[in-house]
Protein backbone atom coordinates (compact mmCIF):
# COMPACT_ATOMS: atom_id res chain seq x y z
CA UNK A 1 0.00 0.00 0.00
CA UNK A 2 2.72 2.48 0.93
CA UNK A 3 4.60 1.86 -2.27
CA UNK A 4 1.62 2.40 -4.55
CA UNK A 5 0.61 5.68 -2.86
CA UNK A 6 4.18 6.97 -3.06
CA UNK A 7 4.17 6.11 -6.75
CA UNK A 8 0.98 8.12 -7.16
CA UNK A 9 2.69 11.16 -5.65
CA UNK A 10 5.45 10.68 -8.19
CA UNK A 11 3.04 10.56 -11.13
CA UNK A 12 1.14 13.52 -9.67
CA UNK A 13 4.22 15.68 -9.57
CA UNK A 14 5.21 14.61 -13.08
CA UNK A 15 1.80 15.63 -14.31
CA UNK A 16 2.04 18.99 -12.52
CA UNK A 17 5.45 19.56 -14.11
CA UNK A 18 4.09 18.71 -17.52
CA UNK A 19 1.06 21.00 -17.06
CA UNK A 20 3.30 23.89 -15.97
CA UNK A 21 5.49 23.41 -19.02
CA UNK A 22 2.40 23.35 -21.21
CA UNK A 23 1.14 26.54 -19.58
CA UNK A 24 4.45 28.21 -20.48
CA UNK A 25 4.11 27.08 -24.11
CA UNK A 26 0.55 28.46 -24.26
CA UNK A 27 1.68 31.75 -22.69
CA UNK A 28 4.39 32.07 -25.35
CA UNK A 29 1.85 31.35 -28.11
CA UNK A 30 -0.65 33.91 -26.82
CA UNK A 31 2.03 36.56 -26.31
CA UNK A 32 3.23 35.99 -29.86
CA UNK A 33 -0.28 35.83 -31.36
CA UNK A 34 0.50 38.89 -33.52
CA UNK A 35 4.19 38.26 -34.21
CA UNK A 36 4.95 37.78 -37.92
CA UNK A 37 6.45 34.39 -38.77
CA UNK A 38 5.88 32.87 -35.32
CA UNK A 39 4.96 29.18 -35.24
CA UNK A 40 2.74 27.89 -32.44
CA UNK A 41 4.32 25.30 -30.14
CA UNK A 42 3.00 22.69 -27.72
CA UNK A 43 4.54 20.17 -25.33
CA UNK A 44 4.73 16.49 -26.22
CA UNK A 45 1.72 14.59 -24.89
CA UNK A 46 1.89 13.37 -21.30
CA UNK A 47 1.96 9.73 -22.41
CA UNK A 48 5.33 10.43 -24.05
CA UNK A 49 6.61 11.74 -20.71
CA UNK A 50 5.42 8.60 -18.94
CA UNK A 51 6.90 6.33 -21.62
CA UNK A 52 10.28 8.01 -21.39
CA UNK A 53 10.42 8.12 -17.60
CA UNK A 54 13.69 6.46 -16.79
CA UNK A 55 13.62 2.92 -15.44
CA UNK A 56 16.39 2.63 -12.91
CA UNK A 57 18.67 -0.36 -12.93
CA UNK A 58 18.71 -2.15 -9.61
CA UNK A 59 21.91 -1.53 -7.68
CA UNK A 60 22.46 -4.75 -5.79
CA UNK A 61 26.17 -4.29 -5.40
CA UNK A 62 28.06 -1.20 -4.13
CA UNK A 63 30.13 -1.35 -7.31
CA UNK A 64 27.04 -0.83 -9.50
CA UNK A 65 26.76 2.62 -10.94
CA UNK A 66 23.46 4.34 -11.53
CA UNK A 67 22.82 5.85 -14.94
CA UNK A 68 22.66 9.60 -15.28
CA UNK A 69 19.06 10.71 -15.78
CA UNK A 70 17.72 13.53 -17.80
CA UNK A 71 14.62 14.50 -15.89
CA UNK A 72 13.07 17.10 -18.17
CA UNK A 73 14.13 15.50 -21.43
CA UNK A 74 10.58 14.52 -22.31
CA UNK A 75 9.14 18.00 -21.74
CA UNK A 76 10.14 18.92 -25.25
CA UNK A 77 8.44 21.58 -27.31
CA UNK A 78 7.06 20.53 -30.65
CA UNK A 79 5.56 22.68 -33.36
CA UNK A 80 1.83 22.14 -33.78
CA UNK A 81 0.23 21.43 -37.13
CA UNK A 82 -0.51 24.76 -38.73
CA UNK A 83 -4.28 24.49 -39.17
CA UNK A 84 -4.33 28.02 -40.47
CA UNK A 85 -1.70 30.53 -41.27
CA UNK A 86 -2.15 34.26 -41.48
CA UNK A 87 -0.63 36.35 -44.23
CA UNK A 88 2.27 37.25 -41.94
CA UNK A 89 3.18 33.57 -41.43
CA UNK A 90 1.77 33.27 -37.91
CA UNK A 91 0.14 29.96 -36.97
CA UNK A 92 -1.32 30.82 -33.53
CA UNK A 93 -5.04 30.11 -33.23
CA UNK A 94 -6.09 32.25 -30.26
CA UNK A 95 -9.36 30.37 -29.68
CA UNK A 96 -7.59 27.00 -29.57
CA UNK A 97 -5.05 28.45 -27.12
CA UNK A 98 -7.85 29.62 -24.83
CA UNK A 99 -9.41 26.14 -24.90
CA UNK A 100 -6.03 24.55 -24.09
CA UNK A 101 -5.57 27.07 -21.29
CA UNK A 102 -8.85 26.05 -19.69
CA UNK A 103 -7.90 22.40 -20.05
CA UNK A 104 -4.55 22.94 -18.32
CA UNK A 105 -6.09 24.84 -15.41
CA UNK A 106 -8.79 22.20 -14.97
CA UNK A 107 -6.30 19.31 -14.99
CA UNK A 108 -4.01 21.17 -12.62
CA UNK A 109 -6.82 21.76 -10.12
CA UNK A 110 -7.84 18.13 -10.39
CA UNK A 111 -4.27 16.95 -9.86
CA UNK A 112 -3.77 19.09 -6.81
CA UNK A 113 -7.10 17.94 -5.34
CA UNK A 114 -6.09 14.32 -5.82
CA UNK A 115 -2.78 15.04 -4.14
CA UNK A 116 -4.60 16.68 -1.24
CA UNK A 117 -6.80 13.61 -0.90
CA UNK A 118 -3.70 11.41 -0.66
CA UNK A 119 -2.12 13.72 1.87
CA UNK A 120 -5.24 13.43 3.99
CA UNK A 121 -5.18 9.68 3.57
CA UNK A 122 -1.62 9.49 4.87
CA UNK A 123 -2.35 11.97 7.64
CA UNK A 124 -5.40 10.06 8.82
CA UNK A 125 -3.18 7.01 9.15
CA UNK A 126 -0.64 9.02 11.16
CA UNK A 127 -2.98 10.84 13.51
CA UNK B 1 19.00 26.81 -13.65
CA UNK B 2 15.53 26.80 -15.06
CA UNK B 3 12.87 28.99 -13.50
CA UNK B 4 9.49 27.81 -12.31
CA UNK B 5 7.45 27.39 -15.52
CA UNK B 6 4.39 29.05 -13.98
CA UNK B 7 6.39 32.14 -13.03
CA UNK B 8 7.84 32.08 -16.53
CA UNK B 9 4.39 32.03 -18.11
CA UNK B 10 3.43 35.03 -15.96
CA UNK B 11 6.43 36.92 -17.31
CA UNK B 12 5.64 35.93 -20.90
CA UNK B 13 2.05 37.12 -20.49
CA UNK B 14 3.38 40.39 -19.07
CA UNK B 15 5.55 40.88 -22.16
CA UNK B 16 2.47 40.31 -24.31
CA UNK B 17 0.48 42.88 -22.32
CA UNK B 18 3.27 45.40 -22.75
CA UNK B 19 3.57 44.80 -26.50
CA UNK B 20 -0.18 45.12 -27.06
CA UNK B 21 -0.43 48.30 -25.00
CA UNK B 22 2.37 49.84 -27.07
CA UNK B 23 0.31 48.96 -30.12
CA UNK B 24 -2.76 50.63 -28.59
CA UNK B 25 -0.68 53.72 -27.87
CA UNK B 26 0.36 53.97 -31.52
CA UNK B 27 -3.24 53.42 -32.67
CA UNK B 28 -4.53 56.23 -30.47
CA UNK B 29 -1.71 58.47 -31.68
CA UNK B 30 -2.77 57.80 -35.28
CA UNK B 31 -6.45 58.45 -34.60
CA UNK B 32 -5.72 61.63 -32.65
CA UNK B 33 -3.63 62.95 -35.53
CA UNK B 34 -6.01 61.87 -38.31
CA UNK B 35 -6.56 65.53 -39.23
CA UNK B 36 -3.17 67.01 -38.36
CA UNK B 37 -1.89 68.93 -41.35
CA UNK B 38 1.47 70.64 -41.73
CA UNK B 39 1.85 74.27 -40.68
CA UNK B 40 3.61 75.78 -43.73
CA UNK B 41 2.05 75.89 -47.22
CA UNK B 42 2.56 72.55 -48.98
CA UNK B 43 4.19 70.98 -45.88
CA UNK B 44 3.84 67.27 -45.16
CA UNK B 45 1.15 66.36 -42.61
CA UNK B 46 1.36 63.71 -39.85
CA UNK B 47 2.50 60.32 -41.15
CA UNK B 48 0.76 57.22 -39.88
CA UNK B 49 2.96 55.15 -37.54
CA UNK B 50 3.14 51.37 -37.54
CA UNK B 51 4.23 48.85 -34.94
CA UNK B 52 5.79 45.45 -35.58
CA UNK B 53 6.47 42.68 -33.10
CA UNK B 54 9.16 40.04 -32.90
CA UNK B 55 9.62 36.92 -30.85
CA UNK B 56 12.65 37.30 -28.64
CA UNK B 57 14.51 34.67 -26.62
CA UNK B 58 14.79 35.84 -23.03
CA UNK B 59 17.94 34.15 -21.72
CA UNK B 60 17.15 34.54 -18.02
CA UNK B 61 13.70 33.01 -18.54
CA UNK B 62 14.68 30.47 -21.18
CA UNK B 63 11.49 31.25 -23.10
CA UNK B 64 10.27 33.22 -26.08
CA UNK B 65 8.80 36.53 -25.02
CA UNK B 66 7.38 39.12 -27.39
CA UNK B 67 8.95 42.51 -27.93
CA UNK B 68 8.26 45.56 -30.07
CA UNK B 69 10.64 45.23 -33.01
CA UNK B 70 10.23 48.67 -34.48
CA UNK B 71 7.90 51.62 -34.68
CA UNK B 72 7.91 52.55 -38.33
CA UNK B 73 6.36 55.20 -40.53
CA UNK B 74 3.73 54.33 -43.14
CA UNK B 75 5.08 55.56 -46.49
CA UNK B 76 1.80 55.42 -48.40
CA UNK B 77 0.89 58.68 -50.21
CA UNK B 78 -1.01 61.48 -48.46
CA UNK B 79 -4.55 62.32 -49.46
CA UNK B 80 -5.06 65.68 -51.16
CA UNK B 81 -8.02 67.86 -50.27
CA UNK B 82 -9.11 71.15 -51.75
CA UNK B 83 -9.23 73.66 -48.90
CA UNK B 84 -7.80 77.07 -49.92
CA UNK B 85 -8.44 78.60 -46.49
CA UNK B 86 -6.12 76.19 -44.72
CA UNK B 87 -2.69 77.57 -43.73
CA UNK B 88 -1.13 74.41 -45.15
CA UNK B 89 -2.71 74.90 -48.60
CA UNK B 90 -0.33 75.24 -51.57
CA UNK B 91 -0.78 77.66 -54.51
CA UNK B 92 -3.50 75.48 -56.02
CA UNK B 93 -5.43 75.40 -52.74
CA UNK B 94 -4.66 71.73 -52.12
CA UNK B 95 -3.88 70.49 -48.60
CA UNK B 96 -2.02 67.27 -47.85
CA UNK B 97 -4.00 65.25 -45.31
CA UNK B 98 -2.49 62.45 -43.15
CA UNK B 99 -2.50 58.91 -44.62
CA UNK B 100 -4.52 57.68 -41.63
CA UNK B 101 -7.59 55.57 -42.30
CA UNK B 102 -9.68 55.67 -39.12
CA UNK B 103 -11.49 52.43 -40.02
CA UNK B 104 -8.18 50.55 -40.31
CA UNK B 105 -7.06 52.00 -37.01
CA UNK B 106 -10.28 50.91 -35.31
CA UNK B 107 -9.88 47.37 -36.66
CA UNK B 108 -6.30 47.35 -35.39
CA UNK B 109 -7.49 48.60 -32.02
CA UNK B 110 -10.02 45.78 -31.73
CA UNK B 111 -7.36 43.19 -32.54
CA UNK B 112 -4.94 44.67 -30.00
CA UNK B 113 -7.73 44.67 -27.43
CA UNK B 114 -8.52 41.03 -28.11
CA UNK B 115 -4.87 39.99 -27.80
CA UNK B 116 -4.50 42.03 -24.62
CA UNK B 117 -7.45 40.22 -23.06
CA UNK B 118 -6.04 36.83 -24.09
CA UNK B 119 -2.73 37.64 -22.39
CA UNK B 120 -4.57 38.83 -19.31
CA UNK B 121 -6.46 35.54 -19.21
CA UNK B 122 -3.19 33.59 -19.34
CA UNK B 123 -1.79 35.67 -16.47
CA UNK B 124 -4.95 35.09 -14.41
CA UNK B 125 -4.93 31.34 -14.98
CA UNK B 126 -1.21 31.06 -14.14
CA UNK B 127 -1.77 32.94 -10.90
CA UNK B 128 -4.73 30.67 -10.14
CA UNK B 129 -2.57 27.59 -10.66
CA UNK B 130 0.12 28.93 -8.33
CA UNK B 131 -2.52 29.66 -5.70
CA UNK B 132 -3.94 26.15 -6.06
CA UNK B 133 -0.54 24.72 -5.21
CA UNK B 134 -0.06 27.08 -2.28
CA UNK B 135 -3.50 26.19 -0.90
CA UNK B 136 -2.36 22.54 -0.67
CA UNK B 137 -0.47 23.62 2.44
CA UNK B 138 -3.50 25.19 4.07
CA UNK B 139 -5.22 22.12 5.40
CA UNK B 140 -2.32 19.69 5.46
Amino acid sequence: MQLSSVYLFEVGSQKAQWLSARQTAIAANVANANTPGYHAVDIQPFSAVLDSSPIELATTNPAHMSLPQSETGALREVETDPAEQTLSGNTVNLEQQMIDLGEVTRDYTMGSNIRRAFHQLLLSALK
Amino acid sequence: MMQDPLQTSLRIAASGLQAQSTRLRIVSQNIANAQSTGSAPGADPYSRQTVSFESEMDRTLGANVVAVKSIGVDSSPFKLEHDPGNPAADEGGMVKMPNVDVLTELADMREANRSYEANLQVAKQSADMLNTTISLMKDA
